[in-house]
């Protein structure tokens, strides 16, 4: 009687202290987001964005934009675009090569090492990155210096295994039998790939793209050493220093002038949640709601 | 497309495979090499083990390993508690509506920038450490860990439900038919099984809080010391890499924050055998099924 | 809809001749100009660098200028390396350097090193002395040197700063500084440390002081632009800008504007001391 009375008390305190965590957890989240907002949610206008110029001009690079969020936009969409355009084919091959082609041994090697590659802090891919940009600045030209090429290929080597293994768990988790039917017709193993497999796992693929874009729009560690600056305007070449969202939030955190720059600072980190937010509820929606076979009935 | 190529564009993917790998090894060979007067003889073990003064000669990351570890551990120690019990509450105890909402939310928590949460932290947390305790400036290694801990719960919350939906419906059925509630089910088959998950998980978010660099960055303080107490500032091997890597390249000093990548590569290193054990373990618990 | 942005350009447009036009001369040079100016180090120049380049910039979208940070150490290594084109410093670079990288130094304004405080903090004034002892963290506590009971809260720089070796020279005569102290990157992050911190202390560009910190008086002297000009206040120091060999090009035009009317204006603007 007395162990069944024990037994109930811990099952009693396990039960309150799950929701005990669960409300502590929504609280957090809530005073994160909410303090945000309640701080922020005024800032948004068109002059978040473009400041005092006009935004046409500005668009239309005629003017620059000084008090506003538009350069570091820009620098943002530029290296998310530039990394993933390095990463996703290379990450693709990849992917493919793990899921079709490669045999045991190799196989387990490979995986090994994209999973150290995951792991790896991303300021120490950013400081592979700029040491790079050292070593290519003395040994290869002097005119490479840290700029947004290198940051957008240290960010490719961040994101390159998301890519890999989001390609290859698409392709491995698709039906024995759909692998066999294009097989069975005579098409060749490439021809399988290229017109039955890959866009059955397009689905997957994508997703997992729009995860790397997501990291790649969010990551500070490794272009705060590879060429991420202040004050930069819209970079006008891809050698050339650059503003980025992120960067912007954790400067004007540390050293904002005065209440206004602040208060675009708030602003800026609501705008990088959304962006970082809606691009994970797509890749979310992608995952759940497309079905193979969306792809497949081409 | 003739045989040929097809060997061609088979070539085209290994190659891709082979540079992502390479990579991951040419990385260490990099760090390793930009170090180099550091990790001749056994001065490695020295650096790790001295102070960091650069006046005196002294280029030691010592105050910086114990800071990481000081500020990762404690954020396991909040975000561990926190997290299995967010996991009992959506695996275990509500399984309504409800639980599909928290479920939803802690998903979308892994989507928020790192650097969100740093700002947070410097406008909401630190004031409130600083107020509510009453012991220095706010910037220590509590606020850091009590923010890293929101950001790797998510993770783990994750991966706690994940391990315990995968253990075999019919392993509890026996516990239920015999007349126990899910609650014991939980405790003495679910829990028991799904160790090798919950090592997996714990393991991967102290990967990514020894990792981390906006957080301790933006709230720790960076105080190059060991903190005495939880309410010391603190500075992590990451900070310190952001914090000293536009120094003089041929300094010693310079060349440090080298040693500290090494040492960040090296615990990445046995953080993912540590995974691999555990998840080659659990490949062996399902065989029993 | 169209019409509606037709309009819009055209004010646009308008704007940009009227305001071109009324710009003074000094800028004239830089009509037409293409190219890019990276700039990085002391962070003590940075509210004049970003104005200038903002003037110059709205007259000609097609010039690039990008300003970092770093600290003077930075300014003078990335200079003397050739990763940037102006290297801010403020310190003088040591015989060595210049020799080394062949810099040419171009002091545009002089500059004080102040205490500061929490506006909410009643101390407004320290002796030498009790700053040093506060620095090595001999005194500890507020109420030592006429305060609240309340631990003080030690902020300091990297090696890197300018800031903190004239001011570790000066006001310190070379004594430690305690390991407890938290670490700014910056003047701007100095000041925005401190703005936030009631209990804190720290030490700041006297160019980058407003109503968000308090200057402590250091030897019974305030730190203002007034007395530091007047070379009452004594911790001051020169804003050098640093380049590899002679400049050329658009970073010479853009150190040219610096020592402008309109260039010196906007040193005394950002609340330091021109030189002309």
């Amino acid at each position: 009687m007395k162990g069944a009375s024990v037994g109930r008390f811990v099952e009693r305190a396990i039960i309150t202290f799950s929701w005990l965590a669960g409300a502590i957890l929504l609280t957090v989240i809530c005073a994160v987001t909410g303090y945000l907002c309640f701080k922020g949610l005024k800032t948004m206008s068109p002059a978040l964005i473009f400041g005092s110029t006009d935004p046409m001009s500005a668009l239309l690079l005629r003017q620059r934009v000084f008090d506003g969020l538009f350069p570091a936009m820009a620098g943002t969409l530029l290296l998310v675009l530039m990394s993933v355009g390095w990463a996703i084919p290379i990450g693709t091959a990849a992917g493919i090569y793990l899921a079709e082609y490669a045999g045991g041994g190799t196989k387990k090697i490979f995986n090994l090492l994209f999973d150290l590659l995951a792991g790896l802090p991303s300021i120490v891919i950013g400081l592979f990155g700029f040491s790079l940009t050292l070593f290519l600045n003395r040994h290869v030209s002097k005119e490479l210096h840290p700029c947004l090429l290198l940051s957008s290929i240290a960010l490719a080597f961040l994101i390159l295994p998301y890519i890999i293994r989001t390609t290859q768990i698409a392709l491995e988790n698709l039906p024995v039998q759909n692998r066999l039917t294009g097989l069975a017709m005579g098409a060749t193993r490439l021809q399988n790939l290229f017109h039955v497999l890959l866009p059955q796992a397009l689905a997957g693929m994508v997703s997992g793209v729009l995860l790397a874009i997501g990291r790649c729009a969010e990551d500070t560690a490794v272009i705060m050493l590879t060429g991420v600056v202040a004050s930069a305007g819209v970079p006008r070449s891809i050698l050339s220093h650059y503003e980025a969202l992120p960067f912007y939030i954790f400067y004007i955190s540390s050293q904002y002038a005065d209440q206004q720059e602040l208060a675009t600072g708030y602003g800026a980190a609501i705008l990088l949640l959304f962006i970082c937010l809606f691009l994970f509820a797509v890749a979310f929606v992608i995952k759940k709601n497309l079905p193979c076979q969306v792809f497949s009935q081409r | 497309m003739t045989a040929g190529s097809e060997r061609v564009v088979e070539r085209l993917f290994f190659a891709a495979a082979f540079v992502s790998a390479f990579v991951t090894v040419f990385i260490f060979g990099f760090l390793v090499y930009y170090g180099l007067p550091l990790f001749s003889g056994g001065r490695f073990i020295e650096i790790l083990s001295s102070p960091w003064a650069p006046h005196q000669g002294s280029f030691g990351i010592y105050p910086m390993i114990v800071g990481t570890l000081a500020i990762s551990m404690l954020a396991m120690v909040f975000a561990f508690p926190l997290s299995m019990g967010c996991a009992i509450l959506i695996s275990v105890v509500s399984r309504g509506r409800l639980s599909k909402v928290i479920r939803k939310v802690v998903e979308a928590m892994t989507g928020i920038p790192t650097v969100v949460y740093g700002f947070v932290g410097i406008f909401l947390l630190i004031p409130l450490v600083r107020n509510v305790f009453d012991a220095g400036s706010g910037m220590c290694v509590l606020s850091a860990s009590l923010m890293l801990a929101v950001l790797v719960s998510p993770t783990m919350i994750l991966f706690f439900c994940d391990s315990f939906d995968r253990v075999p419906r019919s392993y509890g059925h026996a516990v239920l038919a015999l007349g126990g509630t899910r609650i014991q089910q939980f405790l003495h088959v679910t829990l028991p099984c799904s160790w090798p998950g919950i090592v997996v998980a714990v393991t991967l978010a102290l990967g990514r809080a020894v990792g981390d660099t906006l957080i301790a960055l933006m709230i720790a303080g960076n105080a190059v010391q060991v903190p005495g107490s939880v309410f010391d500032s603190a500075r992590t091997l990451t900070s310190h890499i952001a914090l000293v890597f536009a120094a003089d390249n041929e300094s010693l000093e310079f060349k440090a924050i080298f040693a500290c990548g090494v040492s960040l590569y090296l615990f990445t290193t046995i953080l993912v055998l540590i995974i691999r054990l555990a998840v080659h373990e659990r490949g062996k618990c399902g065989q029993v099924r | 809809m169209r019409s509606r942005i037709l309009m819009l350009l055209g004010a646009a447009i308008f704007f940009m001749t009227f305001s071109t036009s009324a710009m003074a001369s000094d800028l004239d040079s830089f009509k037409g100009e293409k190219g890019e100016i990276k700039i990085a180090g002391g962070t003590a120049h940075i509210p004049v660098m970003k104005e200038a380049a903002r003037r110059i910039m709205t007259l000609s979208p097609d010039v690039q200028i990008s300003i970092a940070g770093g600290g003077s150490g930075v300014g003078i290594k990335q200079a003397g390396e050739g990763l940037v084109d102006i290297g801010n410093s403020g310190k003088k670079p040591s015989e060595d350097e210049i020799s080394r990288y062949g810099l040419h130094l171009f002091q545009w304004a002089i500059d004080g090193v102040a205490v500061i405080v929490n506006p909410a903090n009643k101390v407004r004034a320290l002796t030498q002395q009790q700053v040093a002892d506060i620095y090595t963290g001999k005194i500890s506590n507020w109420k030592d040197v006429g305060g609240v009971d309340k631990q003080i809260n030690l902020y300091t720089r990297d090696e890197a700063s300018g800031t903190r070796e004239v001011f570790w020279n000066q006001a310190l005569k070379k004594g430690e500084i305690a390991a407890n102290a938290n670490f700014s990157v910056s003047n701007g992050a100095m000041k925005a440390a401190i703005s936030q911190d009631p209990f804190a202390i720290g030490y700041v560009s006297v160019g980058h002081i407003d109503e968000s910190v308090a200057a402590v008086a250091f030897d019974g002297v305030i730190p203002s632009r007034e007395t530091v000009k007047e070379g009452k206040y004594s911790i001051a120091r020169g804003l050098y800008s640093c380049t590899k060999g002679a400049p050329a090009g658009l970073t010479k035009k853009f150190l040219e504007y610096l020592f402008t009317e309109e260039g010196q204006q906007i040193v005394v603007e950002q609340g330091f001391i021109a030189v002309k």
